[in-house]
């Protein structure tokens, strides 16, 4: 049986897991390659104009191993939280590619909710059947897959650099060089390093979060506000970089709540999408660093009207 | 105490007679224009969708007529709806404006004691009894369905009527006399005597006029201005157009959401594209489709606002019903920018597709 697993949206995050659940339950598992200009223009050729660069990309993973698998995950990561979502769209993303994509293979759709250990192993447990009937070595799996899973750990940290800036956004644009055409390598060739969200506590996201009227009922929108919001307060970072694909309907909120909050910290949006230029990221990364260390140069950071 | 509430569609007359009732003082923002949306694209985040950009207009043309409290209706869906209270208030402090917010949440998310707190800071302004504010509470809805049956009716009635324009004039009288009453009684008896109007236009039952469903986002479905008036456009093209979401709908939908009784036909219908509530309307979206087509309806536009998350998702599932049903199906997305002229060229070529697929020998058959 071949299993194939698309390397688009939160693969960076969970591969971990497929990978051990899958090859746990002595499946063939097949990939796609990294994001390329071919996956990009197979996806926008078949996804609907309206979505967004990394709901496109995951089209073209999907179509570059269609012809390869005889099952593929799709998976419909509605919560990983109790009242949490990702966006609608990953809601209804086998459905998306489903009907965009024709001639697909059969594919393991089962909504995922991952609150609790136990509501994970429902979706193992729809997953696994279609491999093998042998319910305890599903169970095997899921729980050697669970252990992998939780000593990965995800995230950016460099150290050693005089500059350090937070590096925030949805883990598709984090993760994915391809979409952020290489930021991290970018900047620091710039002399500047990275932090990503990982590397702080949820404690303390969830503490910035309580400032505000409603919690946020979108995971990404509530790491994103917490993460910057206590990076700016508490200044151990030099600034902020924000990677948001362009009519992504969750930064268009979390952009505004952090503009709101953080008041003159230095920030920047970078907007991704299928036409964007490298030679225009290029430059708005290079001034943004320029002022960094203008910044820095200027003692105690004073602005000049007081 | 000035309440005022963004407008949508004719919910408007529902709040007023609500507020009459109670005996509070209210602002009913102007109706929408051009400008209201001038004024909250001038303010609003550029990709926000267009609800919130009417909103915002609709607040700061209320607030120069003398509002200091706004209601909203809440949500806690993965759609952006849940999110415009947190930023409309952050938008309108940052603008200053000195507001109170009345956020109706759902009560599994804030917890019924404070949605009875929240409620209270309306209903303790009224001094009237608690029977008379529970009364008005229910004129209200008496009155938002009588003007979602009229409206219904009175589209629906459009492609028969033996007099062009009959209909739209009925509506558009029933209108403007509802919202001249000052109180609920008399708004209702208004209604009453315009349903027995709109019942009784004489109408030619021979004729076979091309019958539309309009489906989609539900604030761009319901609120005229957000849809250019297609429902407008269709009464005089002669085109028979049925909406399944109203505010009625609205009302009733969200009652029976904790018993799982809402909306069954839609839920039944969507099962075999979507089975799933993905948050926004798009089940229903889907669901309204395969209804269409089952009651004989010759098509369906789909509108919604540019970036509408969980309407992308049904956009990218209506392709395979039209190809399984053999039913047209359009998508008309709406933003600030859209323009009349290309607009009204869509939906005139759509008219004339299903008019001419009727002609053809090969359709039903």
């Amino acid at each position: 049986m071949k299993v194939g697993i698309p390397k688009g949206l939160l693969y960076d995050k969970y591969n971990p897991f497929l990978h051990t659940f899958f090859s746990e339950l002595d499946a063939e598992i097949i990939t796609s390659v990294d994001t390329s200009k071919e996956i990009l223009d197979e996806g926008v050729k078949y996804c609907v104009d309206e979505a967004c660069l990394p709901i496109k990309i995951f089209h073209g993973h999907v179509y570059s191993i269609k012809d390869k698998c005889d099952i593929i995950v799709i998976p419909r990561i509605m919560q990983l939280r109790k009242r949490e979502y990702i966006c609608p769209k990953f809601c209804g993303l086998p459905e998306m590619v489903l009907n965009n994509i024709s001639d697909m293979p059969k594919a393991i759709t089962e909504p995922i909710y991952a609150t609790s250990e136990n509501d994970l192993f429902k979706w193992a447990k729809v997953a696994g059947k279609t491999i093998t009937n042998n319910n305890y070595k599903i169970k095997k799996a899921f729980n050697k897959a669970l252990i992998v899973q939780n000593k990965h750990k995800a995230g950016i940290k460099n150290e050693g650099y005089d500059i350090n800036i937070a590096l925030a956004g949805h883990p598709y644009n984090i993760y994915d060089n391809y979409i952020n055409m290489n930021v991290v390598k970018k900047l620091n060739k710039l002399g500047v390093g990275v932090t990503t969200e990982e590397y702080f506590d949820d404690d303390i996201i969830d503490i910035q979060v309580k400032s505000l009227y409603k919690k946020p009922f979108w995971t990404f929108a509530r790491k994103n506000y917490g993460f910057t919001v206590n990076a700016s307060n508490e200044k151990i970072l030099d600034g902020i970089i924000y990677i948001s694909s362009f009519n992504c309907g969750i930064d268009s909120v979390t952009l505004e709540l952090i503009k709101d909050k953080i008041g003159d910290y230095p920030f920047l949006t970078l907007k991704v999408d299928e036409h964007t230029g490298e030679a225009g990221l290029d430059t708005r990364i290079e001034a943004f660093v320029d002022m960094l260390e203008r910044r820095s140069l200027i003692e105690n950071n004073i602005p000049s009207h007081g | 105490m000035k309440i005022t509430f963004p407008h949508m569609g004719n919910i408007y007359l529902g709040v007023k007679a609500l507020f009459d009732g109670l005996g509070v003082d209210y602002v009913i923002p102007p109706q929408n224009s051009k400008l209201a949306l001038e004024i909250g694209s001038l303010h609003s985040p550029e990709e926000i969708c267009i609800p919130f950009k009417i909103m915002i207009g609709n607040y700061i043309q209320a607030i120069e007529l003398g509002a200091d409290t706004i209601i909203i209706p809440g949500s806690c869906g993965p759609c952006r709806f849940g999110e415009y209270c947190e930023m409309q208030m952050m938008l309108l402090k940052r603008l200053g404006y000195d507001l109170n917010f009345i956020v109706i949440d759902a009560p599994t998310d804030i917890g019924i004691k404070e949605l009875y707190n929240r409620i209270k800071r309306v209903s303790s302004v009224s001094k009237k009894l608690k029977f008379k504010k529970i009364k008005s509470l229910f004129d209200a809805v008496k009155i938002t369905n009588l003007i979602d049956e009229i409206e219904a009716s009175s589209h629906y009635f459009a492609g028969y009527e033996k007099t062009k324009g009959e209909c739209k004039n009925i509506l558009n009288k029933c209108k403007e006399d509802a919202f001249k009453c000052d109180s609920p009684k008399e708004m209702i008896n208004v209604l009453l005597n315009y349903k027995e109007k709109i019942n009784h236009v004489s109408i030619d039952i021979n004729k076979e006029p091309l019958k539309i469903a309009l489906i989609g986002e539900i604030y761009t479905v319901i609120e005229p201005f957000a849809n250019m008036y297609i429902e407008d456009k269709m009464m005089s093209y002669g085109v028979s157009t049925k909406r399944h979401l109203t505010p009625s709908w609205w009302v009733k939908n969200t009652a029976l959401l904790p018993t799982k009784l809402n909306s069954l036909n839609i839920k039944r219908s969507a099962k075999d594209y979507l089975s799933l509530n993905i948050g926004g309307h798009a089940m229903e979206c889907i669901g309204e489709a395969v209804l269409a087509h089952q009651e004989g309806y010759d098509g369906a536009i789909q509108i919604f606002p540019m970036g509408c998350m969980p309407e992308i998702v049904s956009k990218s599932i209506l392709p395979k019903i039209s190809k399984d049903k053999d039913f047209p199906i359009m998508s008309l997305v709406v933003d600030e920018m859209t323009g009349d002229a290309g607009y009204i060229t869509r939906i005139e070529a759509f008219v004339d597709l299903l008019e001419r697929r009727r002609n053809n020998v090969l359709f039903r058959s």
